[in-house]
């Protein structure tokens, strides 16, 4: 006979993959539309990108946002003595989380998937255990993270762009200047990646490193990227390259197309930031399920099992593959104003904050991040026409997202409540 | 698309400016023909060109309001809009002003003094300058906006002197002319037609210099 315990997992795995695909098909698309709709990668090859990077994300760098899921909003401790019930607001967070999540995609509404879970374990934790039970220290600390995270993109892109304006676009020569700095850039994206990596990152294979020991690995990982690329750019003619990239009236050939390999670096960046980041959103509540499931107790210190990070990155993938490419289509086959270079400094600043976030594990949302980002580079006078309507649509879908994921999770966790006890 | 980050990405209106420049750049070509046709005494083929002209002026019209009509509230430019809109008000201007000379010039048959035709064919062409510059000076301009290079900035100051430049040299060919019509043309309704109709073609030239000084304004640091 099989274990009521493997049933309940195999519904939750269920659950938490219908939320993972969700959000691959959501967010994922989104955050890889300025690398398709620059034409820098392919349809095929942006799936085939996000779904590793998203995958190498999650697995090695996805651990700290799901222990703030799991643990970090609500104190466990106070459902120790009914761990089912925990096990239960879990699911119904889960759920809760997913179906809204579906539906802004099926109505095409900017909302996020971080957003929503957080709402969705607050409002279970709100009716299993009072209001007392919620960590508000840390649910602020979230709540401001979703404010602060765009102003930083948009800070770290803005910056970018302007570094590139004034050493490579407003240069005598920008094409010999962009293949000069190229390198640079590719080492700040490595170093940055390295770091997110090995800084405790790598938590799952238990390398140990400090700060100092940490940075300097991140450096020298840099400093060979660099001289790699560098050579890599001096033996490709950029000129008798097709021109397929969007480049627009006034831009430059050599650039623009330099740029379009370095966009293929970002977004491998943004994906695998989106692996870190918010895989967590499907696998946090899924891994307390488990843990409650397996040990019988509400227990504070578990391990995550990387195979769970691992479905987590697979379904996202899986999500983003079977729902997502319509949408990196229709923005790929639209006429954009997405050139290379300011795809690349949206992504850049985007992937960036989203890792330092995600190392101090706040769930942040990877979209409002990239918007924040765009936002940053119109700011700096760094586009001809930047439409900010979508920023007010997010505002909105702020204030929805949060009562509805909560009362949501509430109904799903009342209804199974008085189902099975 | 809706809620999808490239909704962000809005679509330069430069590049429709450029398009309506463009479209005022032709019809400078258009003004010295039909005024040479008229001046020769081919009124079937002025009558055609003014017909052309009218009917670039109605799609420049067009792309004009098209222009003005999908700049939302919340869109970013690197220029002020209405500072963007009143120059695109003044390039529409020097199409509408061309139109409006060659209708004028169709009010009456062609019965010039012939050193009066040849002067006003150099007024014509000293005017057809400055339009042409236009779609230059927009082209230098969306090219700074978009790199923020100096270099093309300076290009776009160029041009703005050159267009005042020529507007000025129009201006003393027009007082010039309305000088030697009062003296060499004695008949009041035939003086009054030329005298109405040099100072439209000086309007196209004022015109121009308008757009030019708008520019000039939008590149100021």
């Amino acid at each position: 006979m099989i274990n009521i315990d493997t049933i309940i997992l195999g519904i939750a795995t269920l659950v938490g993959m219908y939320m993972a695909a969700n959000i691959g098909a959501n967010d994922l698309a989104n955050a890889m539309g300025t690398s398709v709709g620059s034409r820098a990668i392919t349809l095929k090859q942006a799936v085939l990108i996000s779904v590793i990077a998203n995958l190498l994300g999650a697995v090695l760098a996805g651990t700290h946002v799901t222990e703030t899921l799991r643990k970090g909003i609500i104190d466990p401790n106070l459902l120790a003595g009914a761990p089912e019930k925990f096990m239960l607001g879990m699911f119904a967070a889960l759920l809760a989380a997913g179906i809204w999540v579906h539906l802004a995609t099926i109505l095409a509404q900017p909302v996020s998937t971080s957003h929503s879970i957080v709402g969705a374990v607050v409002g279970f934790g709100a009716v299993s255990v009072g209001l007392g039970a919620i960590k508000w220290g840390k649910v602020t600390s979230i709540v401001l993270s979703w404010l602060v995270s765009p102003v930083c993109g948009g800070l770290v892109a803005g910056g970018m762009y302007i570094l590139i304006k004034r050493k490579i676009l407003q240069s005598r020569s920008p094409g010999e200047a962009a293949i000069r700095y190229a390198p640079f850039l590719v080492f700040l994206v490595f170093v940055v990646l390295t770091l997110s990596l090995i800084y405790k990152g790598l938590k799952n294979l238990h390398l140990d490193f400090s700060f100092w020991n940490a940075f300097a690995l991140a450096l020298v990982v840099g400093v060979i990227a660099a001289i790699t690329s560098r050579y890599i750019f001096r033996c490709v003619d950029f000129e008798s390259r097709e021109c397929k990239f969007v480049i627009g009236e006034g831009g430059h050939l050599v650039t623009e197309s330099l740029f379009a390999y370095l966009q293929i670096l970002t977004a491998c960046y943004v994906a695998f930031a989106h692996g870190a980041n918010d895989v967590a959103n499907a696998v946090g509540p899924l891994a307390a399920i488990f843990a409650v499931v397996k040990t019988k107790t509400v227990a504070a210190q578990v391990q995550v099992p990387l195979w769970m990070l691992a479905i987590g990155g697979i379904a996202v993938g899986g999500g983003l593959f079977a729902f997502g490419t319509r949408v990196m289509e229709t923005i790929g086959k639209n006429i954009t104003e997405i050139t290379p270079v300011r795809g690349f400094c949206a992504e850049f600043g985007a992937a960036t904050t989203i890792l330092v976030c995600s190392r101090m594990g706040l769930p942040i949302s990877t979209t409002h991040v990239l918007v924040g980002s765009v936002v940053g580079i119109g700011l700096v006078r760094g586009m001809e026409a930047l439409d900010l309507r979508l920023v007010k649509n997010i505002l909105i879908s702020w204030f929805i997202t949060l009562p509805f994921t909560m009362i949501l999770a509430i109904i799903i966790y009342e209804l199974m409540l008085h189902t099975f006890y | 698309m809706r809620g999808s980050l490239v909704q962000l990405f809005y679509k330069t209106p430069f590049e429709n400016l450029l398009k309506h420049a463009e479209k005022v750049k032709l019809c400078a070509q258009m003004l010295l023909e039909a005024a040479e046709y008229y001046i020769n005494g081919e009124v079937e083929k002025f009558d055609e060109m003014t017909e052309k002209v009218a009917l670039l002026e109605s799609s420049a019209d067009q792309l004009k309001r098209n222009i003005r009509n999908h700049l939302p509230r919340g869109l970013l430019m690197p220029v002020e809009k209405f500072q963007f809109l009143e120059y695109l008000r003044e390039q529409d201007k020097v199409l509408d002003k061309v139109e409006e000379a060659l209708y004028w010039l169709s009010y009456r048959p062609p019965d010039l003094p012939k050193e009066i035709a040849e002067d006003l064919l150099d007024l014509v062409k000293g005017v057809v300058a400055p339009i042409e510059k236009l779609a230059q000076l927009t082209e230098e301009a969306w090219n700074y906006f978009r790199n923020g290079r100096e270099r093309d900035r300076i290009l776009v100051k160029k041009s703005v002197r050159d267009i005042s430049q020529w507007e000025n040299e129009a201006d003393l060919l027009e007082r010039e002319l309305i000088k030697r019509i009062f003296q060499e043309v004695p008949e009041p309704l035939k003086a009054f037609h030329l005298i109405k109709l040099i100072g439209i073609i000086g309007q196209i030239a004022d015109h121009a210099q308008n757009a030019g000084d708008r520019m000039r304004a939008m590149v100021a640091k």
